[in-house]
């Protein structure tokens, strides 16, 4: 059942990603400014931009281009960026794994950050130790990406040089290194709202009639929390993870930036910028399918831990 | 050329500027021990190690004829070298891959003798077919953006193994600097006998660096030419080209000793900079003239009183010092003092409200109008002018509309004319004034066909003087009539000239000899490191 559910998902990607393709290549066209005029610069005579608009088919009308790309799609080539004029797949496939490793590690750290706090927040529950918790869990919700990641630099970077000031390091421990503190960024982002949905669970799971009934058997304090309380409170938490995910992957270029990361949120901004449309394409169509394998994976672990739940 | 696109860079930094500013500030003020320890000037050279230079943005191409973008220019010079440079202050110009030439006495034959012993680096020798091949490029294709630096070219000629003859269609007077053009360095012929697209990957010049690799979008490592000309040069291993876009990682990666070099930090923290410990902020000549253009296609532009109104209405001052918080000067002419044909008596309009109301109730529009000035979304400079010119013209009568479009779309409605009021600027790229004056002063289907710099202006006796000093050769002669010209365009502008900006750059006092040319370029293969 599972199975067949997950390759049912599967095949509809397909018309979802190539609909978002169809989606933001006309949007982008419909927007003023043209890449000739952007790549030849102030010396773009008009012979220069026929030339160059010739020479890459833009001269053609819109939904010929689209079926081009479409046909080179179908080949397995996204085509060539009109700037870089060299693959796209290429370029992209260079910077996928940054992107990867800041969304799976800023989910993880999330993750990391939020369940001890959250258990600590319900089972203290109106403590100063749950209105502190829940106090620092507002203030990070109210701080930008930006500033944080800003100040993590500052703080451990330079005051105490622990971590690479941005970059994206060499090697895989030189990588870890460096994906640290844009992780955490994510990370303090995140996990607010991840605590919170815990708290809220696990108060409802711990004042349940069957964790009552398992305290009355005289189950320990630990493993009531552990197997009954975070299995039940994580189906939200999972949701929200899920979700917070999700709108990441359009948003990591902040994070990009601030840590001079190369991933594909500065190149889509940039090619936003110039109008370099086959690199537009090319990372809309990979978000696409970030998002819609995140959801994917939100829903099956989702009924994995609830067997209620049919998919 | 044109600075590129840092939109994202721009908004991130005008919000981030003052918080962090702030904050790096209380980090830097812990290790600053008073007087700035710079490493004295004439230290013995130290020889190896990499230099990080951080920038806003990548490179787009390693091919210096597909560039026009800062970032990709200066990168490609580091590794092609043309004939002749210019000198580090702009004014002359010295031998690179030639020695000497000589001209015949009609002016249109020139005899280039090339440098001996040059080797590209992959140790081919470097030959007279290496620079024809090389020149000819540049106009090879039509969508070439340099095609116009060699439109007078006719023939080139290889008599020799180290002569090139090139003959011109007419006495071309710019064509020494035009020959250090970097989208004129030299190259192997017929690419070393690859592809093209092969040979692009891990191209070869006769510069100080070669390429490494180079992650596109990211960061392009050179490392020194081992076959390079000039005896013990380069001293440096190699230089890093990395993007950072954002204004506060660079500055704090200066900081941290992860890069030695800042291009270009954010005109608010270069104050702060000047008396950071360690770090040496300098602001070098440039040929950046920032203006207010007007399109002539407008009728309320085509009226020069109109035109000397709105210049003589503008608070340069003002402007210099709420845009580069006071580092720039105030511009006179549309030549900044880099450049040598620049007239320091030239009566470019300068603030006088009075005459700015006289010239106004001489013109045919007395009462004043509405216009609209065209301002990129992101680009908190110019929304910044936008402001104070729409509150200056006010008195006037003249009120201004700020049209808010993003980056491509600005340029695109710039370069097709399609504005009425624009903010544009220059700098050169070769120290003649003749790419300047023919883009942004030449109108009608001048030389480059912008129609002076896309405001339509179109003054016969400015563009007779200019096709005129083209065919002068005595640098005397042409110095008059290009101060003709600049005293012509200040009683009828095209263009407010509102002010003029140097280079700054923030780099680590660990760094020797660095220095940036007028034209914008560096030369690494003089940089040196201390440990």
């Amino acid at each position: 059942m599972l199975l067949r559910y997950v390759g049912r998902r599967l095949l509809l990607m397909f018309p979802v990603a190539i609909g978002v393709t169809l989606l933001v290549f006309f949007s982008i066209h419909m927007v003023p400014g043209s890449p000739a005029y952007t790549f030849l610069g102030p010396h773009a005579t008009k012979t220069a931009v026929a030339a160059f608009n010739q020479e890459w088919g833009l001269n053609r009308p819109v939904p010929v281009q689209y079926w081009f790309f479409l046909d080179r799609l179908f080949h397995g080539d996204l085509g060539e960026s009109l700037f870089y004029q060299s693959s796209v797949a290429q370029l992209v496939l260079t910077r996928l794994p940054v992107t990867l490793s800041l969304l799976v590690g800023g989910a993880l750290l999330s993750v990391v950050i939020a369940i001890p706090l959250a258990a600590i927040s319900a089972v203290k529950s109106g403590t100063i130790i749950d209105q502190i918790i829940r106090f620092a869990s507002t203030a990070g919700l109210g701080m930008p990406s930006f500033w944080i990641g800003t100040t993590l630099i500052i703080i451990f970077g330079l005051v105490f040089p622990l971590f690479p000031v941005g970059g994206y390091g060499t090697g895989f421990w030189g990588h870890v290194d460096a994906m640290f503190l844009p992780c955490l960024t994510i990370a303090i982002s995140i996990s607010p709202q991840l605590l919170r949905s815990l708290r809220t669970s696990l108060i409802d799971v711990l004042g349940s009639d069957y964790v009552a009934f398992a305290r009355a058997k005289g189950t320990n304090a630990r493993t009531i929390l552990l197997k009954y309380g975070f299995r039940n409170a994580a189906i939200a938490a999972v949701s929200v993870l899920g979700i917070n995910i999700g709108f990441l992957v359009g948003g990591t270029v902040v994070i990009e930036n601030v840590f001079a990361l190369p991933g594909l949120g500065q190149l889509m901004i940039t090619s936003i910028l110039d109008r370099d449309f086959p690199i537009v394409q090319g990372i809309t169509l990979i978000f696409s399918v970030v998002v819609i394998l995140t959801y994917l994976a939100t829903d099956v672990t989702y009924a994995l831990l609830d067997p209620r739940v049919r998919l | 050329m044109r600075f590129n696109r840092s939109t994202f860079a721009l908004v991130s930094a005008a919000i981030l500027t003052l918080t962090t500013t702030a904050m790096a500030g209380a980090v830097g003020s812990g290790h600053a021990t008073g007087a700035k320890a710079k490493v004295a000037a004439h230290a013995a050279i130290q020889r190896g190690g990499t230099l990080v230079f951080d920038r806003g943005a990548d490179i787009i191409s390693l091919d210096p004829t597909q560039v026009s973008d800062n970032e990709s220019i200066w990168a490609d010079e580091c590794i092609f070298e043309p004939l002749y440079q210019a000198t580090s202050n702009g004014k002359a110009l010295i031998p690179d891959m030639a020695t000497s030439y000589t001209v015949s006495s009609n002016h249109l034959v020139w005899t280039f003798n090339l440098r001996h012993g040059v080797d590209f680096s992959n140790g081919q020798e470097m030959t007279s077919a290496d620079v024809k091949f090389s020149v000819m490029r540049v106009a090879a294709k039509a969508s070439n953006p340099w095609t116009f630096i060699n439109a007078d070219i006719k023939s080139i000629t290889t008599p020799s193994k180290f002569q090139v003859v090139i003959t011109t269609k007419t006495p071309w007077a710019p064509l020494q600097a035009d020959m250090a053009l970097f989208a004129n360095g030299v190259i192997p012929n017929n690419y070393a006998g690859e592809t093209a697209a092969v040979f692009w990957q891990h191209p070869i010049g006769t510069g100080p660096f070669m390429v490494k690799t180079w992650q596109k979008g990211n960061e392009l490592e050179l490392v020194k030419n081992p076959h390079y000309w000039q005896p013990g040069k380069p001293y440096l291993n190699g230089v890093n080209f990395v993007s950072v876009p954002d204004d506060n990682t660079r500055l704090l990666q200066l900081e941290s000793g992860s890069a030695q070099i800042d291009e270009f930090p954010a005109w608010s923290q270069v104050s702060e900079l000047s008396s950071k410990a360690g770090i040496t902020m300098s602001l070098f000549p440039s040929s950046w003239t920032q203006f207010l253009g007007f399109n002539e296609q407008i009728k309320y532009y085509k009226d020069v009183h109109v035109r000397l109104a709105i210049s003589d209405a503008i608070d340069r001052a003002a402007i210099v010092k709420a845009v580069l918080y006071g580092h720039g000067t105030v511009a006179n002419s549309q030549v900044t003092p880099a450049l040598w044909d620049y007239d320091k008596s030239t009566p470019g309009a300068q603030y006088n409200l009075t005459k700015a109301k006289k010239e106004m109730a001489e013109s045919a529009y007395p009462n004043g109008f509405s216009t609209k000035l065209l301002v990129g979304s992101g680009n908190q400079n110019e929304l910044t002018m936008g402001q104070i010119v729409q509150s200056e013209l006010a008195p006037l009568g003249i009120k201004v509309t700020l049209q808010e479009v993003n980056g491509a779309q600005e340029t695109t409605l710039q370069d097709g004319s399609q504005f009425q009021m624009s903010f544009l600027y220059d700098t050169t790229d070769i120290i003649d004034p003749d790419e300047l004056m023919t883009f942004a002063a030449a109108g009608g289907s001048g030389a480059q066909g912008t129609h002076a710099e896309f405001t339509n202006y179109d003054n016969p006796q400015v563009n007779k003087l200019i096709t005129e000093a083209e065919h002068i050769f005595p640098i005397a002669s042409r110095k008059k009539i290009y101060d003709q010209v600049q005293l012509i365009l200040a009683q009828d502008p095209p263009m407010a000239y509102l002010f003029y900006q140097p280079f700054a750059y923030a780099y680590s006092n660990k760094v020797h000899n660095f220095n940036v040319y007028p034209t914008g370029n560096y030369h690494f293969e003089n940089v040196w490191l201390s440990k």
